[in-house]
């Protein structure tokens, strides 16, 4: 699976953070991934329930109208769930000492789990992350210094480009991007049954021909053939598998698309509200000044601003 | 082969509604514990008097199917002549039901030891207060009665002692109603502060809530109904599992009550679902507070006590009804009940919109109903029993004859959350995904029955009791996601048109919205928006309580519980 899918970017990353020696801040001293969790837990929510509605501070994500979702992680060790399971009686055979400790993994240092979900700045993909990383630094730099300033190698970072450099290089590939905008399957064709039986069907034919065309030991034949039907079997498998590795088609929902799309629904909650049982004559000198008011194909006003769950409040009705 | 239930160990009032079951007058009192041995001492001397769902017999059983104004299920099993109920029949039905319950702090004050305590669930250990946020009780703390309001330190609620009673035919309830209520009294008092009553139950701070059905007077003869206060029929729809009911019983009642198989015919649900300690829909025992022998056979029950704006409801369906009228261009009457009928998913005598459509529809089944009862065709009459409650949603996706949105629809989707629900019938999945959220609905009225009135600020409602056995799985989610939320349904964060929240806070403008979709019969199509909903049920408090086995009570009251 693709990092760039559905017409959207999935960044991911496992930063390390430099858990050495400790922080003195406001009279405590702390560990440095203390800090990057107070950082992470002060970092406000954006504003999409009843509670952060009322506490009013908006997530610094929502100063960016690319970003769709963020989330970050800190992964302090791996889980460990004991002794790989071995069948009883094999382990009385091998003479397994189950006394004698097996090794367990653990990370040398804490590691934090950046993922986005943000639009390209091109269509295409062209030039992300790094567009994008660049942005993020340009509207929430003193976040992002709170956030990743214990991490390895960020104190080295300068600028929005060095920001870019220091992220992408703790990049890993996305394996699981979540489409959230495809409410419906997408338009995509499955790979035929029939197709994948053909390339069988012919691999086995070719080694029927060529043995009945070079007269061969029915060993030979039956070698060939199995040899033909492998080959067929790994034809089959790459044509599965690159087909799995295309991306997404793009849903075309960036988040200005998405938040005039919320606005309009409101919008139109409201407007038919109003017009029912209204006069039939007048609905279409209504229904223009509605489309006049809130501009439909103009993404940029009237909306809905980015990190709130609505538009219209209480009181305004609908 | 049906699982047969330890009936004589199960409380009664789980496997059957008291209310239907002839005791249409109750008092639920709420006690604290101050002394944990005077508090065991109480629940030996009430231990006895506990009424079980072992079977007995009514010796003032009506002739069914034409005893009552709308024939029900269970009408039709006992006109085929066979038992509804499982079990042999050893006792006489009582005058008075007496049942107990527990809350968390209630098992603490009592000694139940630590060991069994935690292994409680999250949701039991907090109690209903805590979860407000969670079933949108917060914006309505402060209204609380003040029993709940006080449920802390010495007034802390431990105990529900319910009686639930027979009536006289003047409508008042049986003496051994005071009489149980007296002994109740007499019992607290020897208890010398051990275990206390408490007070403030509504208006005049009762001790005890007083709760009645809705009667009906045909000339001077009072009989209960099924009514509420906004004079809707209720409780018809309600889970059918395995071992509730006697073999033949269960066939019939399962049609509709129970859970829609892949291949669309009806089975009963797991009994673990209801009661502890047995197989559930995830096909395990679930996991449940230590000795098992403490758990099994008991359940948790959530009661909440909601007041019902009779005045709002019935003015908002008077403007909206207006409306209607003017845009349909029907009656008003037809408006009003066909609004009515969209929010809740029944006409307000029950019928349900999948059997009746439209009000033609609904007179018409009326008076086929009325002349089945005038020739006693007892066969027409268990058909049309059946129509009541068995029906899917499979004919009505976009929810045009029974709108997704209706009370109805919300509180048992069916088998409308089928996520191949649109797939070939191969594919279907049945009610798989509402399985596991299905409650017992119990619960009695309380407050005068004043239709059409705003009643002086006399406050009525109804004491809403669910019964499962996980308060989180079931009642929670489906008052968090069902009721206070509508996106499963596509309907956003519109909440339930009758039970929902409708403002924002206490005092905030109405913001309450629900679409009717268009008829398909009507040419033009045109759907119907209601909107600015007020408020008009608000919780006056409740609690979650454990329901206990009979040998769970008494290993409470002997204090040898073991949970090693």
């Amino acid at each position: 699976m693709p990092d760039f899918d559905g017409g959207h970017y999935f960044f991911t990353a496992v930063v390390p953070v430099c858990n050495r020696g400790i922080v003195e801040h406001e009279g405590m001293k702390s560990s440095p991934i203390h800090m990057v969790r107070e950082a992470l837990e002060t970092l406000p929510t954006a504003l999409q329930s009843h509670a952060s509605e009322k506490v009013g501070i908006q997530s610094p994500f929502a100063r960016s109208t690319r970003t769709h979702f963020a989330r970050f992680v800190i992964l302090d060790q791996p889980y460990y769930n004991g002794r790989d399971h071995q069948d009883a009686i094999l382990a009385t055979i091998e003479g397994t000492d189950l006394l004698k400790a097996q090794p367990h993994d653990r990370l040398a240092c804490p590691y934090l789990l950046v993922m986005i979900d943000f639009d390209p700045a091109d269509r295409s993909g062209a030039g992300e992350p790094r567009a994008y990383l660049e942005h993020l630094w340009e509207v929430m730099e003193e976040e992002l210094k709170a956030v990743f300033g214990y991490c390895y190698g960020f104190p080295q970072v300068h600028g929005a480009t060095g920001f870019a450099d220091f992220l992408i290089g703790c990049q890993i590939e996305t394996t699981m991007p979540f489409n959230d905008y495809w409410t419906g399957p997408p338009p995509l064709k499955s790979l035929s049954k029939g197709l994948l039986l053909a390339v069988l069907a012919v691999a086995a034919a070719v080694g029927g021909f060529v043995t009945w065309k070079g007269h061969l030991h029915w060993w030979l034949a039956i070698l060939l053939i199995l040899l033909l039907l492998i080959v067929g079997i790994l034809i089959d498998y790459w044509l599965i598998m690159s087909r799995g590795a295309k991306p997404f088609p793009a849903s075309g929902a960036t988040l200005p698309r998405v938040l005039k799309a919320l606005y309009l629904q409101q919008a139109f909650a409201r407007f038919a509200a109003d017009r029912q049982g209204a006069d039939p004559a007048g609905t279409g000198a209504a229904f223009r000044a509605f489309l006049r008011e809130n501009q439909p194909r103009d993404l940029a006003e009237p909306t809905q601003k980015p990190g709130v769950i609505r538009t219209f409040f209480p009181g305004a009705a609908a | 082969m049906s699982a047969a239930l330890d009936l004589a160990d199960i409380q009664g009032g789980i496997l059957r509604a008291y209310g239907r079951q002839g005791f249409p007058k109750a008092r639920y009192f709420f006690l604290t514990i101050r002394d944990p041995a005077k508090g065991r001492a109480f629940v030996e001397a009430l231990r006895p008097k506990i009424t079980t769902a072992a079977r007995w017999k009514n010796p003032k059983r009506g002739d069914p199917l034409l005893r009552t104004l709308k024939p029900r299920v269970k009408d039709v099993v006992r006109a085929e002549g066979v038992p509804d109920y499982p079990g042999e029949v050893e006792l006489m039905k009582p005058k008075v039901a007496i049942n107990i319950a527990f809350t968390f702090m209630g098992l603490a004050a009592l000694g139940v030891p630590t060991r069994t305590l935690r292994g409680m669930p999250d949701e039991f250990i907090d109690g209903m207060e805590k979860r407000a946020p969670l079933l949108g009780d917060d914006l309505w703390l402060d209204r609380r009665d003040a029993v709940w309001r006080n449920s802390s330190g010495e007034t802390q609620v431990h105990i529900l002692v319910s009686f639930n009673a027979e009536m006289n035919p003047d409508g008042t309830p049986t003496d051994d109603l005071e009489t149980e209520t007296r002994r109740l009294r007499d019992l607290c008092a020897r208890s010398e502060g051990g275990v206390v009553l408490l007070s403030g139950n509504g208006a005049g701070d009762p001790d005890f809530q007083q709760l009645s059905a809705i009667l009906r007077d045909e000339d001077g003869n009072l009989t209960p109904t099924n009514k509420e206060h906004f004079g809707l029929s209720d409780g018809f729809g309600d889970p059918v599992f395995l071992g509730q009911f006697s073999g033949e019983a269960e066939r019939l009642r399962v049609a509709g009550g129970g859970k829609i198989l892949p291949d669309q015919s009806w089975a009963p649900l797991a009994t673990g679902e209801f009661l502890l300690g047995h197989a559930d829909e995830a096909q395990e025992i679930p996991g449940a507070a230590m000795p098992i022998e403490f758990s099994r056979n008991g359940t948790f029950m959530a009661y909440r006590k909601l007041a019902e704006d009779v005045g709002a409801f019935d003015a908002y369906i008077g403007e909206q009804a207006a409306r209607y009228a003017r845009q349909f261009g029907v009656s008003v009457e037809e408006a009003s009940e066909t609004v009515r009928a969209k929010l809740v998913g029944r006409w307000s005598d029950g019928v349900p919109l999948t059997a009746a459509p439209t009000y033609a529809a609904h007179e018409a089944f009326n008076a086929e109903l009325a002349a089945a009862q005038a020739a006693k065709d007892k066969a027409k009459l268990a058909a049309m029993a059946l129509q009541f409650t068995n029906f899917n949603y499979r004919e009505d996706p976009d929810g045009r004859v029974c709108p997704v949105s209706s009370h109805l629809r919300r509180g048992n989707p069916r088998d409308m959350l089928d996520p191949h629900f649109s797939d070939p019938p191969a594919d279907w999945d049945g009610s798989a995904l509402v399985n596991r959220r299905r409650i017992l609905r119990r619960g009695l009225p309380y407050g005068p029955y004043l239709p059409g009135a705003d009643g002086g600020g006399t406050e009525r409602g109804i004491v809403f009791i669910a019964i499962c056995s996980s308060l989180f799985r079931q009642f929670e989610f489906v008052q968090q996601q069902w009721v206070q939320y509508g996106l499963d349904f596509n309907v956003g964060s519109d909440t339930c048109p009758i039970v929902g929240n409708h403002v924002a806070e206490e005092g905030a403008a109405p913001e309450g919205k629900m679409m009717i979709a268009a008829d398909p019969k009507d040419s033009n199509g045109r759907l119907f928006l209601c909107d600015r909903m007020p408020q008009f049920v608000e919780p006056r408090g409740g609690d979650y309580f454990f329901v206990p086995s009979m040998t769970a009570l008494r290993m409470i009251e002997t204090g040898i519980v073991d949970p090693t």
